[in-house]
C-alpha cells in the first residue's frame, strides 16, 4: 500500500486517525507511515486541528462559583511555593552548614506545599460532603471571616494519605486560633500533638499543645500567624516540647495556611 | 448562518428544567439511521451544498487577539489577566468538560484541573500555532480523558456498576445541539459542514472525538449494532470530508 500515491485513500486514513476510530494495528501503521513520510503527516496534523474544532463546539454552560475559587486558591499555594523556594534556596546559599532537619529539606517543602494545595481541595470536598458539623463551622467561620476581610486564615492539615484531619481557623481580632480534628487520629494516653508555625525562614514556632478533645481553642496573636505558609503538627512526649526548641518527634499533619481574601 | 444561540439566562433556564429528569441527550433513532427529531433541526437533512456564506463573523477575530493577549500575560504569571481568561472561557470550556465525562461535578475537577495547567504551560501557546480557544480546547479534552481512564483503573472491580451509570446517562433522545458561539475559524468552518450531516451521523462523530470512543464502544454506549455505527461514521466522515476540502 503506497498511500504517498493515493492522496484518496490517505485523506481517508487520516480522518478516521484523527477522529480517533483508527484502532490497533491500522494505527500504528499509519502512526508509522506517518514518521516516514511528511505528506502522510501533514494529512493527519490538518485532520487532527479540523477535528479539534469539535472541542468548540459544545454548549456552553456556567460552572459554580467555587470551581474559580479552588483554582484561584491552587494558584495562590503554588505561588507562595515559589517565593518560599527560593527564599529557602537564598538561605541554604548562605548557610550551607545548616542542620539537616526535616524543615530544612526542600522535598519536604514542596511535598508540604503540594500537601496544601490538596489541602485546599479537600477543604471545599470536606465542607461539602463530609462533616455537617464541619460545614456548619466553615460556615460559621466564613461569616465572620468576611466580616472582617483581609484578616482571617483557614488550613486544613492532612496525614502522609493527602487525608484532612485536623481543620485549623485563626481569628485574628479575637486572636483565637480554633483547631478542630476532622478524622480519627487519636494519640497514645503518653503522648501530645503540638502546633508549629512553620514560617518561610528561621526555626518553626509552637503555637500550644493540643489536648485530647475534638475541638481546642489556643490564643495566638497575628504576629504569629502572619507571613506563616505552613503549619504543622508533631506527635511529641506527653505535655510537648520542653523549652524553646523545635519539633523532636514526627509530623503527623501539615497544610498550608491560607489568608482569606 | 448560525443556529440561534440561546442567551446565558435562557440556557441555564432550560439546562436546569431538563436535568430535573433524567437526562436524555441523543435522538432517538430508527435502524434505517434517520433520526426523530420532534424539536425540528432545521438543517438535519444531508445536503451536499456549499455553505452560503463560508466567512465568518467578524467579532471573532478581534476575540482570539484578546485570548491571545490574555494568554501572553499569565504566562508571565498575570493572575489579573489568569482571571480574565477564566471569565471569557469557562463556560465553553465547562460545556466541552461536561461532554466528555458527562458528569457536573467530575467536570468540574476536570475543569480545575484544566486551568491549573493553562497557568502552567500558557507560555507554551507561542509555539502552538493554533487558535486560543483550540488550545485550550485540546487541554480540557485531554484533562478529561485522563479522568475518565484515571477513574476507570481506580474503578475496575466497579466496572458492572460503571456501566450502567453510563448507559443511563449516554445518549437516549434529543441530539445534543452545537454551540458555534467563541468558536475560532477552523471550529467555525468545521460547524457548517456538520451542520450539513443527518444529526445522528453528526452526533456519533463528535461523540467518538469528544470521548475518544471506537466503534465497538459506541456501539456498546448507544446500544446500537456495529454495523449501524460504522456506516454512520463512514457516511458523516465522508462527507465532512468533502465539505471541509471546500473551505480549504
Amino acid at each position: 500500500m503506497d498511500l504517498t500515491r493515493n492522496p484518496e485513500l490517505l485523506d481517508r486514513l487520516a480522518t478516521s486517525y484523527a477522529l480517533g476510530t483508527l484502532r490497533a494495528g491500522a494505527r500504528r501503521r499509519f502512526e508509522s507511515l506517518a514518521r516516514q513520510h511528511p505528506s502522510v503527516r501533514a494529512a493527519a496534523l490538518v485532520w487532527q486541528t479540523r477535528m479539534g474544532g469539535l472541542n468548540e463546539l459544545q454548549m456552553q454552560h456556567t460552572p459554580d462559583p467555587v470551581v474559580w475559587t479552588r483554582i484561584d486558591n491552587l494558584v495562590r499555594a503554588e505561588q507562595q511555593e515559589q517565593s518560599l523556594r527560593t527564599a529557602r534556596e537564598h538561605a541554604m546559599a548562605h548557610r550551607p552548614d545548616a542542620a539537616p532537619a526535616w524543615w530544612s529539606s526542600l522535598g519536604w517543602w514542596r511535598g508540604a506545599s503540594v500537601a496544601g494545595a490538596f489541602a485546599t481541595v479537600l477543604a471545599v470536598a470536606a465542607g461539602w460532603h463530609f462533616h455537617v458539623q464541619l460545614r456548619t463551622e466553615l460556615a460559621q467561620s466564613q461569616a465572620q471571616l468576611q466580616a472582617i476581610p483581609q484578616e482571617a486564615y483557614v488550613a486544613v492539615l492532612q496525614d502522609d494519605k493527602s487525608k484532612a484531619s485536623m481543620l485549623v481557623t485563626f481569628d485574628p481580632r479575637n486572636k483565637r486560633l480554633t483547631l478542630q480534628r476532622v478524622g480519627n487520629y487519636q494519640e497514645s494516653g503518653d503522648r501530645s500533638l503540638q502546633l508549629w508555625a512553620i514560617p518561610a525562614s528561621g526555626a518553626p514556632r509552637s503555637l500550644g499543645v493540643l489536648d485530647h478533645d475534638r475541638l481546642l481553642k489556643l490564643t495566638a496573636g497575628e504576629a504569629d500567624i502572619r507571613d506563616v505558609p505552613t503549619l504543622a503538627i508533631s506527635l511529641e512526649p506527653k505535655g510537648g516540647v520542653p523549652g524553646e526548641g523545635g519539633p523532636t518527634g514526627p509530623v503527623v499533619f501539615s497544610g498550608t495556611l491560607i489568608q482569606k481574601m | 448562518m448560525t443556529d440561534p444561540i440561546p442567551s446565558a439566562s435562557q440556557a441555564d433556564g432550560e439546562r436546569s428544567a431538563v436535568r430535573r429528569g433524567p437526562r436524555r441527550p441523543f435522538p432517538r433513532f430508527t435502524r434505517a439511521g434517520n433520526a426523530i427529531a420532534p424539536g425540528a433541526d432545521p438543517i438535519s437533512t444531508p445536503s451536499t451544498e456549499l455553505p452560503q456564506n463560508p466567512g465568518m463573523p467578524m467579532p471573532l477575530h478581534s476575540q482570539d487577539t484578546e485570548l491571545i493577549a490574555l494568554l501572553d500575560r499569565v504566562a508571565r504569571q498575570d493572575a489579573l489577566a489568569f482571571k480574565q481568561l477564566y471569565d471569557q472561557c469557562a463556560s465553553k470550556l465547562y460545556g466541552l468538560a461536561i461532554r466528555v465525562v458527562d458528569n457536573r461535578a467530575w467536570a468540574e475537577d476536570v475543569l480545575q484541573d484544566a486551568f491549573l495547567t493553562i497557568w502552567r504551560t500558557a507560555a507554551d501557546y507561542r509555539n502552538a500555532l493554533s487558535p486560543p480557544m483550540a488550545w485550550m480546547g485540546l487541554i480540557v479534552r485531554s484533562r478529561g480523558l485522563d479522568f475518565l481512564r484515571r477513574r476507570a483503573s481506580q474503578r475496575t472491580h466497579l466496572t458492572q456498576e460503571m456501566d450502567d451509570t453510563m448507559s443511563e446517562s449516554l445518549p437516549a433522545d434529543t441530539p445534543s445541539p452545537m454551540d458555534a458561539a467563541q468558536a475560532s475559524e477552523q471550529a467555525w468552518a468545521l460547524h457548517q459542514c456538520l451542520q450539513k450531516l443527518a444529526s445522528n451521523q453528526r452526533e456519533v462523530v463528535s461523540l467518538a472525538y469528544v470521548r475518544d470512543l471506537s466503534h465497538g464502544e459506541l456501539a456498546q454506549q448507544l446500544r446500537l449494532p456495529l454495523g449501524t455505527i460504522k456506516t454512520w461514521i463512514r457516511r458523516g466522515m465522508e462527507q465532512l470530508r468533502t465539505c471541509m476540502a471546500r473551505f480549504g
